[in-house]
This record gives structure tokens, C-alpha cells and sequence, in this order.
């Protein structure tokens, strides 16, 4: 479009000759517009065709476009053929309704968006004079676009306008800075405005600006460092504990901010033991490992605590949640065999490629093979490849299901071919009759099936997402070659959507968050490091255990999570550790071992803890109210982690946490008939409930409890047990 | 984890709804959520209500016998019970309707709502939420792929004054739920029985031992053992200053003498409490107006058990007086105490039940099945006006044929009489664009 203003000249130039290759130039004639590199980015860039506009489902007003413009074809249809020849009127342009309505001349609900006087405006109305070309003769087609400058370090509230540059099948080159959408991942970082020009916030931090254009995506880092510098001694000095600790300070170097110290002994055993186990640590675990003086007594710990069945209970649970389906579909016999199957692979401490393969090319009977019922429970090819793609691949392909990825390079074509991996799954038994489900089903490598393409028609041969996957040989399961392309240790993806998981359940906090949305324009905010742990967790042979050993290891891991004067705003780098409510199963079996009252769970035998239910279905009240995940819900596995009035009206009043800090076989009670004094008192609750020693105010205040006037002892333990749980320090972990 | 999403998403919302985000970083996808515009560039409908209360009849109620009967029908159509007149001519109910019909004029009857999903799972969530399940759901099935309703009204109408604002009694609703909204706004669910002698509500009151004196020594108390250090620079996102809010709102609820008294069902006369009736769903009608009168802006009052695939006529003889009584006393109740205008009270359930009537395999006695394409709906209040009868079937009960309405619509008619733009667009944590509701036009005689 050379007739758009203040384009840098030497883009002009670059435009001309891409229009004189293509037919002759007559003078004062305007060059031919072409649909496809002219038209449709005016489309894309004034929202036309976005979803909640003519680009939804239905369209809207009758006129539906492609959403976001990824096919020509269909949007040059709705323009130049469909709409009774209303929408352009080659006669007398100016009144067709594809110029009237965005211009505001006559009523349109989108509002006005083009401007008369502008260019784009010229540019439909030129296109609708030459007759509506479908091409312009020899249009290039676009190749890519890159952005200028691809990273930028700002100060507080500067400026940086970002050029846009397309690159064609031609070898021109046009600046489209005004007809690309801008977009950033941290508005409050780096805010861009819809001309590209990029304003840095007042916090420390970095960017993403994403820039998009007719389907291609480049971005722009933009970094926003703290202005004081830090002396690079004094990054020098931090302990490096192993590779984790060296690429954060390389990072938090560049952002000038400190690392917090490193966090008291109390708070590493609560940290650790919360975080592998899923539980408290208990009171000898709390005196034993205050009194050791080994110098490597938290590595010691990490170790044993790997060791524990209740690592495999605390990680089975958080994988159950993602694969674990809703009995009164699949049926109970099933879940549970499920449940088994993926609690067993952790006991064993299976290595993930194994788990993962051992999932994606499970045959056998779903009363007997547990791995088998996740194709029981998503019986479409199309559930199938959302579900593995975005668990084990960290690809989401809803989007691409029904449209083209908004954000991303996957179509259609992606989608289906990926699920035509699992076309020829083949099924035997009883199906699905909700809501019991009874018996049993078996599933097997089939023969027959196929995916068709919902546009084309076509059929889909079995493709992976990029890369290449081992060819499906005749009479062998295509699901071998696929679960082969995922768990090879050259998927990047594969190493890295798990070790971002773990990261962020030990951290509080992804590297890439969503923490299944691994993607250009959702980088990591520490690629270096994600990248590293990758490496790390493939070359262990894919060890969760070593992963959240190299982890908890790390001096990062062990930091505090009270700031210091340069990073109290920084919540995305670890320059300190990031608070967060204990989840429902860990805090239920806390409340259990301070009250010392057993919980009772149906359809579990007794003395079983929250983080080994096999199902969701099993009624708690506490474990929903802190925000389990609703069997319900689709998809069942989002966890609600946040605080409601709700957690905290439960925790106050359940009658149910009242009878059991007062019970007659409770441990408030039994600590209030031992002979001990009101200071072994204060030592005992106090260990108990927060893992910790108390302070010699906590103890004074206990001991002036207990011996006011009129005290009763064990309704003094009983009231301070309660404030204790009802406390932030027994509710999050610090 | 995916829950990890959730932590940060939602926590750090919350951060920015309790007035601390001023410097937070939102991720994109925080960014877009708490992104919520109309397309209407503002034009918000004035709506006269501030609380809805939901009757749920869950199953799916048969239209015949209760709204829309057909007594000119075959007998294998009309069914056992025969037709009486309302105070709109030409409009009959069926004959166990009684107080309803003599009081049409203070509501609407809607009997031309149709839609295409048969089975419970699908039903509920069409009618719940405005939206169609998204893939087919079986009978069995709780789904939620798009707010609901209560959650809706939750988010938009809510105070921040320690009542929660979404109640669901004795359960929740399927589809009920936020969806992407997040937990916040989930129903809080009384689950007693407001007809029992000892009803209270769970949590919102003190344990049953526990004495006002002493729990104010345990909130003394915890004041001085919970040291965890505050992070109060809002830059640095700690969770705790939200948990200490929530804490601070439910200590008001809890000691509260207002909030207490709203769920204190034994503050209204034995008159009253006679005049709603003296069973479970009678008393949650009632319990509903005391929230009402609290300000809560969304109360379900779920009521089970419609599903009539046998021995319907043996089980409606029995329910029908008495439920018939509830709901018009509850919309009389309103309308005396000048509260209906400003309560929207709606009754439905997922779908009406077949014109034939048909015995089941195993089955000694009769019933009707599923049936999506007529239903009816009560709306009373809001500035509804009374006596208003839309749409109707045909003449055996088949099909809405006369002013065909689409759960959209009547979801939209709810939104709007609340004030709020059924034409929103919301954010789904994935950056998703969605509508409040997809067709945004409401029912026009009923605004």
C-alpha cells in the first residue's frame, strides 16, 4: 500500500517495486490492490473479523469472515458474493455497506472504526473500483514479518515505537507497523499501544510485545530494569548451589535487583516437606532437624524425603487431577483402576517417557489395566489430541480445532493430522452409559477409522506438530509412533512442559504461565533456565525425582520470601520465595495431624489421608471448599487455589474442626491431661501446629494463659489451637 | 500443575478486587480477564431488579400439569388432570395450580421456550447458563462450560459486604457454577434443612458450643499467634493480605447481628412460616426472601426430583398443592412487603416433558419423558408485568408455536432486568472472547 503516509521511504520504494514486477504502471492509475496483502490486514487490524465481530461462528448481521482472516477464499466470498451484492457495489462503491457501515455513515453496531480521510479507507475504495480483484497479477505471498528493534532495555516510562517489516515470496519488503495488531504479556510492565509504540511501566520487570499480521508473529523482548546498579561482586559472591542458582542471578543481574536471603531452617523443613510430600513435617522431623548441625542437613533432608510413599501419594494426586475422569461417566471400577495405575507408576518412580508412553499406547480391559481409560474417558480423536498435546506437549491446539490458533501457527491441518494418531483406536465392550457405566470395556489397536479434515474433507494421514515422527509401519499401532515422537529426547517441548510443572509447584510460580501454554508469544521469563532444566530432566533418564531434587537443592528454592529493597515487586524472576495456600489435600491432612482426629473418607479404608483419594466423588467439605477440583466442571481438572470468604468462614465455624480440636480423643485433650508445663505446652503446639520452636514472647504468652485466673487448661489449648489454624502461618506456605 | 495457573490468575484478581493492584503485574491472560467490555459502548440496561431468586425444578417439569395443560387433547395427551381458569381469560392452568392461577396477575407465564437438549446434563446447562454445552453431554452429566447465571449476577451485583452473594439451597444446581469466573463466585451452598428445628446455616453461624465470649477470646488470640510478616507493599503480591480480608469479612458475618439475622429463619412468625408451608422447599422460599432482604443478589432454590418418567400423576397429586402454595405466597410475601419490583423470582427446569403419555419398561405406571421443544417459565417482579401470558403450544402440547423463545432470550430477560449488559463480552482465562449470552435480545414484553 504505497499511498499510506509516514512510511519510512525506504519501505515506499520496497512497495513500488513489489507492484512494478507486477504489471505496468500507468501514471496516476493506482497500482491493482490485491485481496489477500492489501485488504484482508485492514480487516484483521480494525477488528472486523475478530470473535466477538463478523468473525464468530455464526458471524454477525449475516456477515461472517474467517476469524482473524485465515482463509481468503471464504472471506473474498462473504465480500465480493454473498450479502445480495450489497456489501460492495462496484457502481457506486462509496455506498456499498463494506465502506458505509465501518465508516460510520450509516448505523453499524460495531461503531465506526475506519476513518474516511484515511488510507485504509482509499485502499477498500480503490479495490471496489477496480472491480474486486480476487489477486492482484502476480501478488507475492507473504513469507514472514520481523519486528525492529527485537528486544529493547527501557527505563521507567520510556518510549520505543516498534517497526514492523513484512517479508514476501518476492524478496520485498513492506512496513505493515500500521496494520499490525499489538499486543503485551505484561501490560503493566510495558504497555503498547495500537501504533506500535511501547511505553515502559514504573515496575521492574519485562515484556512481551507480541506483534501479529495476517497470521505470521514476531516479538519484541522489552526489559525494564531497576535504574540503580548493583556491583557485580556482589552477584559474585552468591552461593551456586548448582545450575538453577547461576542462570536466576544472570537474570536478576540484568534486572539490577538482590536476591532475599536465604530462609530460616523452620521455614526449609515446612517449604520441603509441603512441597515433595504434600504434608507437615511432624514434631520429631521438626526437633531432629533444628538440632542437626551438618552443614548439608537440607540436601539430607531433600533426599529422604524422596524417598517417602507420600511423595508418590502427593504427585499422583496432582497428575490424578489432570488425567482423572469423572467416575459417573467412565464408570467407578474404572476410575479406580485409573487411579491405581497412575498412583503405582509414581510409587515406583517411573521415568516420565515411560509413564507417558505406557499412557498413549495402553491396551487391555479397563477392569484390569488401569493405563487404559483415559481412551475410555476421551473417545474422540479430537478430545484425545487437546488432552495429550497440552499435558505433554505444552501445545494448545483447542483453538485450531475450529480455527485457526489466534496467537500461534496452528491450523487446522495441525490439529487434524496430530489426530489422526489416535483414528484407529480401537474399542470393545460396554460403552459408555452414564451415569453408572458398569461394566467393562477393552480397548486395542484397531484397524479400521480415520479423521477427516472438517473443511476439506479430507482424510488425515497421521503428522506430528513439528519435527519427525517415526513412520507408523503397517499392522503396528499408530499411537507407538506418536508416544515415540513425543518421549524422544529431542522434543524440547516434552522435557520442558514438565519441568515448567514441577518448577511451578515447588516455586509457586512458572517459568511459563499458563504453565501448559508453551509458545513464541508466551515466553518464559527465564528461557535460559527453562531450557536448562529441560536438559537436565531428559539427561536423568526424565527422573521426577531428580528434578525435584536439582530443584529444592538450588540456593533459589531456599530463599526467603521477605524482600529486600530491590526486589519486592519482582514476582515473576525468584529473586525470593512466592507465598501460597497450602492445596485442599495438604492443608486437610494438616488440620488431621494437629487435631490428632482422624478425617473418615467414603470408599477409602481408615487412617487414609486427603492425598490418596482415588476420586473426587468421595464427599469432603473441607477438600471443596478449599477448591478441589469440581468432577463437574469441564475440563474437571481446574483447581481452584485462591482464597475465598468461604475457606475462611469453614475454617472458623465448621462444627466439624470445632468437635475435633475438643475431642475426648483429640490431642488438645490429651495435652491438657500430660503433666506438662505451660512452657513444654507452648513447645509442643507450637511445633505441632507451625513447625516451629516458639519465640520467648510466643511461650510467655501460652504460660500467662494458662495461668490467668480462672484458666481453664484445656479449653486454653483448645482456643489457641484454633487461632493457630485459623492463622496465615498454618494456612500458607511461607 | 494447572492449579498453579489458577493460584496466580485468581490470587492476584483478588488482589486487584480488594483495591490493592495498583502496581501489579497481570500476566496477558489476567490482563484480558479483568478485561470485561460492551458492545454497546456503555448503553447498560436499567435494570429494576437487585435480586433474583431462582426456583429450580430440576428434572425437567411437565408443562401439562402445570401450566400449559391441554384438556381438549386426547386423554393419552391431556393426562389426569383437568384444566381451571386463571384471572387472564382464556388462559387455564392445571388444576392443582390453584393459588397460581388466582394470582396470575402479579406475574408473567412464559410458554413457548424451546430448545434442542433433551437430556438432563445438556438441559440444565442450556437453561443455567444461556449457552449450549459446547460438546453432547449424557443424562448423568454435571457440566459447566460457561458461567452461570448466579455466578453472572454474583460478579456483577455483588457487595463486599461478608454476605456471600450467591446462595444455593439445599444444593448446588448442576451447571451452577462460575466456569471461568473462579471460585469467588461459586455458590455458597446451605445444605440444612430450614425446616429442621436446629437450622442453621453452615459456617455462617458459630459452632453450636461455642459461646460469643469465647470466640471472641479465639479471634483475640489469633491476633496475637499469627505473625506471619505482612507484606503490605501491594507491588510484591503477597496472598496473605487477601486471606486476611476474607478472615476480616467473615469475622463481620459471624458477628454481625444483621447478616446473623438474616439466616435466623426463626425470627419470622409461626404464621408466616405456616403461610410458605412447613416443609423443606416452603421454608427455603421464605429463607430466600430473608436474603433478599439482606441484599444478596442471587439465591437458588433447588428443587429436585421433577424427573416424572413414571407415576407422575400419584407423585404431582401429592407435590403440586403445596408447592403451588409456596411459590404464590412467596411471590404475594414480595408484593406486600413492596419488594417486588426490585425481586426478580423465576421458576423452571431444563426442559417440559413428552405430550404422550407412556408407561417405561419395568414400569407399572405412567409418566412423561424428555422434552426440549416447549417448556414454560414463571417470572414474577423486576418491574415484570403481571397477568403477561407469551407464547404458546400447539394444541397437544408438542411444540412452542407462537412467539418461539430460545433459552437465550430468557436468560438475556433475566440479565437485563438486573442491569446487566447480556450482550457483555467476557474473558476466559485463555484470552477466549466470549458473550454474556450469544443472542443478547430479551424478551420484549417482559422489560
Amino acid at each position: 500500500m504505497p499511498r499510506l503516509p509516514a512510511f519510512p521511504s525506504i519501505a515506499v520504494v520496497l512497495c513500488l517495486c513489489s507492484f512494478l514486477q507486477g504489471m505496468s504502471l500507468i501514471a496516476d492509475e493506482p497500482p491493482i490492490v490485491d485481496f489477500e496483502n492489501d485488504l484482508q490486514p485492514i480487516l484483521t487490524r480494525f477488528g472486523c473479523n475478530s470473535g466477538p465481530c463478523h468473525g464468530k461462528a455464526r458471524g454477525q448481521g449475516g456477515f461472517q469472515l474467517s476469524l482473524l482472516g485465515f482463509d481468503a477464499q471464504q472471506d473474498f466470498d462473504a465480500i465480493a458474493k454473498e450479502g445480495r451484492g450489497r456489501r460492495v457495489f462496484p457502481g457506486a462503491p462509496e455506498n456499498s455497506l463494506m465502506l458505509a457501515k465501518p465508516a460510520g455513515k450509516i448505523p453499524h453496531g460495531g461503531g465506526r472504526r475506519i476513518d474516511v480521510a484515511g488510507p485504509e479507507f482509499q485502499t477498500m475504495l480503490t479495490w471496489m473500483r477496480q472491480g474486486m480483484p480476487r489477486k492482484a497479477p502476480n501478488a507475492p505471498v507473504l513469507k514472514s514479518i520481523v519486528v525492529n528493534p527485537a528486544s529493547a532495555v527501557l527505563a521507567p516510562k520510556q518510549t520505543q515505537a516498534i517497526v514492523v517489516t513484512a517479508k514476501y515470496s518476492d524478496g520485498t519488503e513492506r512496513d505493515v507497523t500500521r496494520l499490525t495488531a499489538f499486543q503485551s504479556n505484561e501490560a503493566p510492565i510495558a504497555a503498547v499501544d495500537e501504533t506500535g509504540v511501547v511505553t515502559a511501566g514504573e515496575i521492574t520487570g519485562d515484556a512481551a510485545i507480541m506483534a501479529r499480521f495476517m497470521g505470521q508473529i514476531a516479538v519484541c523482548d522489552v526489559m525494564i530494569p531497576r535504574i540503580e546498579t548493583i556491583p557485580a561482586d556482589d552477584y559474585a559472591v552468591l552461593p551456586r548451589n548448582n545450575f538453577i542458582d547461576e542462570l536466576v542471578w544472570q537474570k536478576l543481574q540484568r534486572l539490577n535487583i538482590t536476591p532475599s536471603g536465604v530462609c530460616d531452617d523452620h521455614t526449609f523443613l515446612r517449604r520441603v516437606t509441603t512441597d515433595v510430600c504434600g504434608r507437615i513435617p511432624t514434631q520429631d522431623e521438626v526437633n531432629a532437624f533444628l538440632a542437626d548441625t551438618a552443614p548439608d542437613k537440607r540436601a539430607k533432608l531433600v533426599d529422604r524425603l524422596l524417598l517417602e510413599p507420600e511423595f508418590a501419594d502427593h504427585w499422583a494426586n496432582k497428575w490424578a487431577d489432570l488425567l482423572r475422569p469423572n467416575p459417573y461417566h467412565v464408570g467407578i471400577k474404572a476410575t479406580f483402576n485409573y487411579d491405581h495405575w497412575i498412583r503405582q507408576s509414581f510409587h515406583e518412580r517411573k521415568p516420565w517417557d515411560q509413564f507417558v508412553k505406557e499412557l498413549l499406547t495402553a491396551r487391555g480391559g479397563t477392569f484390569r489395566d488401569g493405563s487404559v481409560v483415559m481412551f475410555r474417558d476421551r473417545r474422540q480423536p479430537e478430545e484425545l489430541t487437546t488432552l495429550v498435546s497440552q499435558l505433554f506437549v505444552g501445545v494448545r491446539l483447542d483453538c485450531a480445532k475450529c480455527h485457526h490458533h489466534p496467537f500461534e501457527v496452528w491450523g487446522q491441518d495441525d490439529f487434524y493430522s496430530f489426530a489422526a494418531y489416535f483414528s484407529k483406536v480401537g474399542r470393545k465392550g460396554t460403552g459408555i452409559s452414564a451415569p453408572i457405566s458398569g461394566s467393562e470395556e477393552f480397548v486395542f489397536t484397531g484397524t479400521r477409522g480415520a479423521v477427516t479434515h472438517p473443511v476439506t474433507g479430507a482424510t488425515m494421514e497421521p503428522r506430528p506438530l513439528f519435527g519427525e515422527a517415526p513412520p507408523v509401519v503397517e499392522g503396528q499401532d499408530q499411537r507407538e509412533s506418536l508416544a515415540a515422537w513425543i518421549t524422544s529426547p529431542n522434543n524440547h517441548l516434552f522435557a520442558q512442559t514438565m519441568a515448567n510443572r514441577v518448577w511451578a509447584d515447588l516455586m509457586a510460580r512458572g517459568l511459563v504461565e499458563p504453565v501448559d501454554d508453551l509458545r513464541a508469544t508466551n515466553p518464559p521469563t527465564n528461557g535460559p533456565l527453562l531450557k536448562a532444566l529441560g536438559e537436565h530432566f531428559r539427561d536423568s533418564g526424565f527422573s521426577l525425582t531428580e528434578l525435584v531434587r536439582v530443584i529444592a537443592n538450588s540456593h533459589v528454592y531456599q530463599l526467603s520470601s521477605l524482600p529486600n529493597d530491590t526486589n519486592v515487586s519482582d514476582t515473576r524472576n525468584h529473586s525470593r520465595h512466592y507465598r501460597h495456600r497450602l492445596r485442599a489435600e495438604v492443608l486437610l491432612d494438616a488440620v488431621t495431624v494437629v487435631t490428632g482426629v482422624p478425617a473418615e473418607f467414603d470408599a477409602m479404608p481408615p487412617d487414609s489421608s486427603a492425598k490418596q483419594l482415588w476420586t473426587h466423588r468421595s464427599d469432603s467439605l473441607f477438600l471443596d471448599t478449599f477448591g478441589r477440583p469440581d468432577p463437574n466442571q469441564d475440563p474437571p481438572c481446574e483447581r481452584m487455589s485462591d482464597s475465598t470468604v468461604v475457606q475462611s468462614l469453614h475454617l472458623m465455624n465448621s462444627e466439624k474442626l470445632f468437635r475435633d480440636i475438643g475431642s475426648d480423643s483429640g490431642s488438645a485433650k490429651s495435652l491438657a491431661d500430660s503433666s506438662k508445663t505451660g512452657e513444654e505446652i507452648s513447645v509442643e503446639l507450637y511445633t505441632r501446629v507451625f513447625g516451629r520452636k516458639p519465640t520467648p514472647d510466643e511461650t510467655k504468652l501460652v504460660v500467662d494463659l494458662l495461668s490467668a485466673e480462672g484458666a481453664v487448661r484445656r479449653q486454653v489449648i483448645e482456643d489457641l489451637m484454633w487461632a493457630m489454624v485459623n492463622s496465615a502461618e498454618f494456612v500458607f506456605q511461607d | 500443575m494447572l492449579n498453579r495457573r489458577r493460584c496466580d490468575g485468581i490470587s492476584r484478581r483478588n488482589a486487584l478486587e480488594l483495591g490493592l493492584g495498583g502496581f501489579l503485574g497481570t500476566s496477558f491472560v489476567g490482563g484480558l480477564k479483568a478485561r470485561a467490555e460492551s458492545q454497546h459502548g456503555g448503553l447498560v440496561p436499567a435494570g429494576k431488579a437487585k435480586s433474583c431468586i431462582l426456583i429450580w425444578m430440576d428434572g425437567g417439569p411437565t408443562h401439562f400439569e402445570t401450566f400449559d395443560p391441554k384438556p381438549d387433547a386426547p386423554m393419552e395427551y391431556r393426562g389426569e388432570f383437568s384444566s381451571i381458569d386463571t384471572t387472564v381469560p382464556g388462559v387455564g392452568y392445571s388444576e392443582h395450580m390453584v393459588k397460581l392461577a388466582a394470582s396470575l396477575n402479579d406475574y408473567a407465564m412464559i410458554r413457548s421456550i424451546r430448545h434442542d437438549q433433551g437430556n438432563h446434563g445438556a438441559g440444565n446447562h442450556y437453561m443455567m447458563t444461556g449457552s449450549p454445552p459446547r460438546i453432547p453431554v449424557g443424562c448423568g452429566a454435571f457440566v459447566s462450560f460457561h458461567p452461570s447465571m448466579g455466578s453472572v449476577v454474583a460478579k456483577e451485583l455483588g457487595r463486599d459486604n461478608g454476605l456471600p452473594s450467591y446462595f444455593s439451597m439445599p444444593q448446588m444446581s448442576r451447571s451452577g457454577g462460575p466456569n471461568f469466573l473462579g471460585a469467588r463466585y461459586a455458590p455458597f451452598v446451605v445444605g440444612d434443612d430450614p425446616n429442621g428445628a436446629n437450622f442453621k446455616v453452615r459456617d455462617v453461624a458459630l459452632p453450636r458450643d461455642l459461646t460469643d465470649i469465647r470466640f471472641g477470646s479465639r479471634t483475640d488470640l489469633r491476633a496475637k499467634v499469627d505473625r506471619m510478616v505482612r507484606l503490605n507493599d501491594e507491588a510484591a503480591g503477597d496472598p496473605v493480605l487477601a486471606f486476611d480480608e476474607y478472615f476480616q469479612q467473615g469475622h463481620t458475618l459471624v458477628t454481625s447481628p444483621e447478616a446473623q439475622k438474616a439466616f435466623d429463619i426463626s425470627q419470622e412468625s409461626p404464621e408466616t412460616r405456616d403461610r410458605y408451608g412447613r416443609d423443606g422447599f416452603g421454608q427455603r422460599c421464605l429463607l430466600a426472601r430473608r436474603l433478599v432482604d439482606a441484599g444478596v443478589p442471587f439465591i437458588t432454590v433447588y428443587d429436585g426430583g421433577w424427573d416424572h418418567h413414571s407415576d407422575i400423576f400419584g407423585a404431582l397429586r401429592k407435590r403440586l398443592p403445596s408447592w403451588d402454595n409456596s411459590v404464590a405466597t412467596l411471590i404475594q410475601d414480595l408484593k406486600e412487603r413492596g419488594m417486588l419490583d426490585s425481586t426478580l423470582v423465576i421458576a423452571l427446569g431444563e426442559f417440559g416433558r413428552t405430550p404422550k403419555i407412556s408407561t417405561l419398561a419395568g414400569s407399572t405406571t405412567a409418566g412423561r419423558d424428555h422434552w426440549a421443544n416447549a417448556m414454560s417459565v414463571l417470572m414474577a417482579g423486576g418491574g415484570t408485568p403481571g397477568g403477561t401470558v407469551i407464547g404458546a403450544t400447539d394444541r397437544k402440547g408438542f411444540s412452542a408455536v407462537d412467539r418461539v423463545l430460545s433459552p437465550e432470550n430468557f436468560v438475556s430477560t433475566v440479565y437485563h432486568k438486573l442491569g446487566i449488559d447480556p450482550n457483555k463480552i467476557l474473558y476466559s482465562p485463555q484470552g477466549r472472547p466470549a458473550h454474556l449470552v450469544s443472542d443478547p435480545t430479551p424478551i420484549a414484553e417482559l422489560v
